[in-house]
């Protein structure tokens, strides 16, 4: 690597260590001034993730769904296509995993499951892909068509979890338990923490390979950066409006397929909630690269958990909590986005 | 300037070293030098968009650190960059007070006064541009315009033009040297940096040539001939002549009939029943002032836009609704004179922007092979002599180097047909003549050859045929022979001329193709 590289790399990370820093020393100003024991809420905040072997398993188990869902818009954006639907997809990829789930109760669970998590991918990319698919046709606005299509789509799986779908033996808002085969195995007991983590971790390399190495994965670089370029080329521009848009709802419905097989074992109500929006800051911060997807996502994890682990040990309330989560997510986002913009523009120089 | 050194240690280059550079006020001074020797780099360190590593700049007496172009600016430093900095969907007021906008009230640009503003310096100076229109609008010598008012808006006294006339028609460069005379009546300084020696003698007062970075020598422009410019800038003689010899015609390749772009809501059309054919063997050359039809009579051999009637066949073919795509398979190769927007990605690294047409035949098993294309990429940079690394970025290359990568790459191609779009706007003159000598080749091998170029001495010197575009028309269809000159199709250029409209001129063209 020459100078200058290292040098820009340097100043981005230490950008972005600095918005960390300003960031937390605002929650910790926050929680002083709203805790009657601050000592105890900002080790709890800071520290409580590594506490317990519990507390740190269900840490990595929270990022392996931010993984995916980081990854997805990391390929979208590095196409200049753009996912905003990201939480409807994956919504939607955990209901279609639990319904095949549910109506296979039968089969082994390497057949089944591998059926429903191709069917949760199937229909993450079917809904992602039909934003690309109007902007290749009729130029329509991808962002604001992913959007509203995923902002249906939540309302439609929360009918169906609520109403159709809605297992009445049981008072919580949520479908029937998916069957033992179906469950993936944990290997962090007593946490949540389950073994997609190396699928996931095992993605990022890949989708990092894809994009650098693959034939796809160089033309849909090369539309993301320059379109006129790339026609005049001879790549297929239209079809990499739709193309990377489908892999980016793919990942998102594999993210609702591994909350649900992974994690909860049944499509609650908002199961995925949160998932997509996070995968866009993960994304952002990562500057869409695959494998920095990986710490990033493991970053906003921590910040959940130690959100949580204040607000069992100490006198940090919920929205405390949510709040001091919020403020970091602001800024580091906005330092992202930043970035984001100016490189942009300057390649639009 | 002195002693100004600047390394770049992404490309490995020293690309000024140890440069004294002087400029009197009231000069026109000429920065000459071959492609890739330095001269983009010292004027960025000039105008603060580069930090030279050692050396001095002083103005007006002054010791003085432009640390960014807001302070050269402040200095009262303009300049107007090789490649436009323009924002396309703003209008010609915005770009011009972008970064110094007359403030309303708060946070709000006072945008009626900006207008009001630079009108009065456009009217001025005596330029034709709208204030009002938005720059996506104007012609490429309206851009340069627009880049000049800019300075004069900032109260430039030094003005820094890099390769201002590459990209421009005679004509326009004409009104652009009447508009630099004039600032120079007003006491304004100049800096202007051209791979055309013409242009040195007939405009400067001083001349200084670059070299490998280095300042091989400074004249008085009056005590220099043309022939001692070019020596000093490449080291032996060289002027530019081409051997041509005679051609011989097979089948035709290219063929366009009746080709007519419409747009909606306009009355001309941009295209105006275009026919024409290219043949084994032949160059054709067409000629024609911008805005005339020949973006379009490129956009359409490339595939980027449809005809709205008439066909078009390559090789026999029909391939009148194909892309890009289809059409390079079918046997296209294409220099685009847009070539920083389309020719090539800057961000993205010499090796990927060398493979872009031909990636498919880099694969295995779906996966691009590395050592294939560092060895493709090598061969291109070694034999068309790029100053380049291959894995830098497109962007970190010079001006006439990012032109000579997309060259090299059209070329590799090896097509029995190539299109080229005014292919050495930007060149030097060594590698003029490598790239005209390269057209001469293709066509003695047989290949078709299409040069559409506002550049006459191009189209004169390396043209069988000749066709004159004026307003979406070709107008003029004409053997290049002996009697043909600049006069006569300038003039056609100007409408002054104008075979289509008697049906016996066409008849007799036709019949001379025959
Ligand atoms: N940002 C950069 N990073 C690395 N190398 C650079 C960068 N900018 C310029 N160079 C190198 O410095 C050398 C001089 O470039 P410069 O743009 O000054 O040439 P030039 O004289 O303007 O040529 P041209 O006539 O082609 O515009 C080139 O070899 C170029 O590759
Ligand atoms: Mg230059």
């Amino acid at each position: 690597m020459d100078r200058k590289r290292i040098a820009g790399l340097l100043s981005s990370t230490t950008g972005l260590a600095l918005t960390v820093g300003i960031a937390f020393v605002i929650v910790i100003i926050l929680i002083f001034v709203l805790s009657k024991e601050p000592g105890r809420a900002i080790y709890y905040f800071f520290v409580g993730p590594f506490t317990k072997s519990y507390y740190f398993g269900n840490m990595l188990n929270q990022s392996i769904g931010l993984i995916f869902t980081g990854l997805g818009i990391a390929v979208a954006f590095r196409s200049s296509t753009f996912n905003l639907g990201g939480e409807g997809q994956a919504y939607a990829g955990a209901m279609a995993a639990t319904v095949i789930c549910l109506s296979l109760p039968s089969l082994t669970g390497i057949v089944g499951g591998t059926a429903a998590i191709l069917g949760a991918i199937a229909t993450g990319a079917f809904l992602a892909g039909l934003s690309g698919f109007f902007r290749m046709r009729w130029g329509t606005d991808q962002l604001i068509s992913s959007f509203l299509i995923s902002a249906a789509v939540i309302l439609i799986v929360n009918y169906l979890v609520t109403g159709p779908l809605d297992d009445p033996t049981n008072s919580m808002l949520t479908t029937a338990r998916i069957g033992q085969q179906y469950q993936f195995l944990r290997i962090f007991k007593p946490s949540k923490l389950d073994i997609s983590i190396v699928f996931a971790v095992a993605a990022a390399i890949a989708t990092y390979f894809f994009m650098q190495r693959s034939h796809w994965g160089y033309e849909m670089r090369m539309c993301g950066i320059n379109r006129e370029f790339s026609r005049y080329a001879g790549i297929n521009v239209a079809k990499y409006l739709m193309v990377p848009m489908a892999i980016s709802g793919g990942f998102h419905g594999l993210a609702g397929a591994v909350a649900v097989m992974g994690t909860h074992y049944r499509c609650l109500k908002g199961v995925t909630a949160g998932l997509g929006w996070n995968g866009i800051a993960v994304a952002l911060i990562a500057k869409n690269n695959p494998v920095a997807v990986i710490p990033a996502a493991l970053f906003f994890a921590y910040l959940d958990a130690g959100a949580r682990a204040a607000m069992l040990h100490a006198d940090v309330t919920f929205e405390l909590a949510k709040i001091a989560q919020a403020v970091i997510f602001f800024l580091v986002t906005a330092q992202a986005l930043y970035g984001f913009f100016t490189t942009r523009k300057r390649v639009a120089a | 300037m002195e002693g100004i050194t600047k390394f770049f240690a992404a490309s490995g280059v020293l690309a000024n070293d140890a440069v004294d550079l002087v400029v009197e006020e009231g000069e026109i001074h000429a920065v000459i030098g071959e492609n890739g020797a330095g001269k983009s780099t010292l004027m960025k360190l000039l105008y603060g968009l580069e930090h030279a590593d050692a050396g001095e700049i002083t103005f007006r007496g002054e010791k003085v650190a432009i640390k960014d172009p807001f302070v050269a600016n402040r200095l009262g430093i303009g300049m107007v960059h090789q490649h436009f900095k323009l924002v396309s969907d703003f209008t010609v007021a915005e770009n011009v007070v972008l970064g110094s906008e007359p403030r309303a009230r708060g946070p709000f640009i006072d945008r009626r006064s900006a207008v009001r503003d630079v009108s009065k310096v456009i009217e001025e100076h005596g330029f034709s541009v709208d204030a009002k229109r938005k720059v996506q609008d104007l012609t490429v010598g309206q851009m340069q315009q627009v880049e000049i008012v800019k300075m004069l808006y900032r109260n430039a006294e030094l003005l820094i033009l890099d390769e201002p006339t590459s990209v421009l028609t005679e004509q326009e460069i004409e009104s652009l040297f009447n508009t630099l005379k004039n600032l120079l009546g007003r006491g304004k300084t100049i800096i202007l940096i051209t791979h055309k020696l013409e242009e040195v003698m007939q405009m400067s007062d001083r001349v200084t040539v670059m070299r490998d970075g280095k300042v091989v020598a400074v004249r008085d422009t009056k005590d220099v001939d043309k022939r001692e410019l070019s020596r000093l800038m490449v080291g032996r003689d060289i002027l530019l002549e081409v051997d041509r010899k005679p051609p011989t015609y097979g089948d035709p390749v290219l063929e366009l009939k009746d080709v007519t772009i419409r747009c909606r809501g306009q009355g001309r059309p941009l295209l105006d029943r275009i026919s024409f054919q290219v043949r084994s063997g032949e160059l054709v050359g067409i000629a024609g002032v911008g805005g005339n039809g020949l973006a379009e009579i490129e956009d359409v051999i490339g595939g980027l836009r449809r005809a709205t009637s008439g066909r078009i066949f390559l090789h026999g073919e029909d391939v009148t609704a194909l892309g890009p795509e289809p059409l390079r398979e079918v046997g296209l190769a294409y220099v685009p004179a847009d070539r920083l927007r389309r020719g090539a990605s800057l961000p993205t690294t010499v090796r990927e922007n060398c493979i872009v047409t031909k990636h498919h035949d880099f694969l295995r098993t779906g996966i691009l092979q590395k050592r294939g294309i560092r060895a493709f990429t090598e061969r291109l940079i070694e034999h068309f002599s790029i100053d380049a690394v291959e894995g830098m970025p497109a962007g970190n290359l010079s001006g006439g180097n990012i032109q000579k990568m997309i060259l090299a790459r059209e070329l590799a191609a090896e097509t029995d047909f190539i299109l080229f779009s005014e292919p050495t706007w930007g060149l030097d003159i060594a590698s003029s003549q490598f790239v005209y000598e390269k057209m001469l080749e293709l066509r003695q091998r047989g290949a078709g050859v299409l040069l559409i170029s506002s550049n006459l001495d191009e189209i004169l010197g390396l043209a069988d045929t000749v066709l004159i575009m004026y307003r979406g028309r070709i107008v003029g269809r004409l053997e290049n022979t002996e009697s043909l000159s600049k006069e006569i199709i300038g003039e056609y250029m100007l409408g002054l001329r104008d075979d289509s409209q008697s049906p016996s001129a066409v008849a007799s063209a036709e019949g001379s193709r025959g």
